[in-house]
């Protein structure tokens, strides 16, 4: 993923800077490695949902360690307590330390208070993917999806995420909008905290 | 000197019952003492005292506002020998260090400290960042890398041998510089 750095230690522990520099990995490196994943997965599932299941688990590997490293290294080790903080912060840093931009959206949900949507014009893990009319609805954004609950998890938000395609008037190719339900207890605690 | 640090998770174990209260349980992911002598068992049992002044102090925080969100939990128990301080990391994962520096003021150790140093021309202005939240920092870049590796279980305790190299370096480093 392109902007994904991870500190490599070369000298002396005392000698080594707090923050490293960002490293960045090609585009083209990440599709080729996404690719075999998914079609790794294929291979070992028998139905679609137990597909996006094992997508979503890869992703909620690498969301647990995003956080730590991330707040470890940018936001000055500052606790995200508040659900509009948390969701800011996947939002603008992690999408941006992930992807290279922050995502174009962030919404709440009008039907149900519990429900928050970040939606991307083209998500960069499905840029080189284009899923088989006999898939029928699967989005290999589920990866991105894991990637978030991992975060919201790690960060101790429990929710269910999901990827959705949302076909939109005047455009050919459908926007990505990742879904995320926040659990009981997360909206509890956010009306005792005011 | 530290004789004592220690990582505690915040995984839910599953020999021991959910508390009522929905609680982060605490299991062990590193503890490592560094003195000879015998009693590192009494050290591992600070430890797990410790935890529940961490605990007391994360859901009853004495001051609500931006102090809410502080990583550095300062000095959590003075015992007769021991002090032990605390550090939070941003997912509830809980890193312990046990000491036997009695001379340090719990002053030094919250605040940062200003200097300005006159020279001939222009005047410097030294920050002095408290020895043990520098101490913290450093684990806390180890730990990140210890858990950045794709083969670590979250949960489970640390077998990276690189990262218990280099808590030993930082905590030999320390004990030889701190007053």
């Amino acid at each position: 993923m392109i902007g994904v750095g991870k500190a490599k230690q070369y000298a002396n522990v005392l000698d080594k800077p707090l923050s490293r520099g960002r490293q960045e990995v090609s585009l083209s490196a990440f599709a080729f490695l996404f690719s075999e994943l998914v079609q790794y997965n294929q291979t070992q599932v028998d139905n679609i949902a137990e597909l996006e299941r094992r997508l979503e688990d890869a992703g909620y590997a690498v969301g647990a360690r995003v956080l730590e490293l991330l707040c470890h290294r940018e936001k000055g080790n500052r606790r995200e307590t508040r659900l509009l903080g948390i969701l800011s912060f996947i939002h603008s840093t992690v999408w941006k330390v992930l992807f290279g931009k922050v995502a174009d959206s962030l919404e709440k949900g009008t039907e149900h208070e519990d429900e928050y949507m970040i939606s991307e014009k083209e998500l960069l893990v499905n840029r080189f993917i284009s899923v088989p009319k006999d898939m029928g609805a699967f989005n290999c954004g589920a990866f991105v999806a894991g990637i978030v609950r991992g975060v919201l998890d790690s960060a101790g938000f429990p929710a269910v995420v999901t990827a959705h395609f949302v076909p939109i008037e005047g455009q050919q190719r459908p926007r990505t909008t990742i879904l995320i339900k926040f659990a009981e207890e997360v909206l509890r605690r956010e009306a005792r905290l005011g | 000197m530290i004789v004592c640090v220690a990582v505690v998770g915040n995984q839910v174990r599953s020999d021991r019952p959910r508390p009522l209260r929905g609680g982060a349980q605490n299991n062990p992911v590193y503890l490592q003492s560094f003195t000879e002598a015998d009693d590192a068992l009494k050290l591992h049992h600070i430890v797990h005292c410790s935890l529940d002044v961490i605990d007391e102090r994360v859901n009853n925080p004495k001051r609500s506002g931006p102090t809410l969100n502080e990583t550095f939990l300062g000095l959590l128990y003075p015992t007769e020998n021991y002090k032990v301080y605390g550090y939070l990391t941003n997912t509830k994962v809980k890193f312990i260090m046990v000491t036997t520096d009695l001379d340090v003021k719990d002053a030094d150790v919250r605040n940062l400290k200003v200097i300005l140093q006159n020279h001939y021309k222009y005047v410097s202005v030294l920050v002095q960042i408290p020895t043990y939240i520098m101490f913290f920092r450093r684990f806390h870049a180890a730990y990140v890398d210890a858990v950045s590796n794709p083969f670590h279980v979250p949960g489970k305790k640390i077998t990276s041998k690189s990262f218990a190299e280099r808590v030993s370096v930082i905590v030999k480093s320390f004990g030889s510089t701190a007053t």
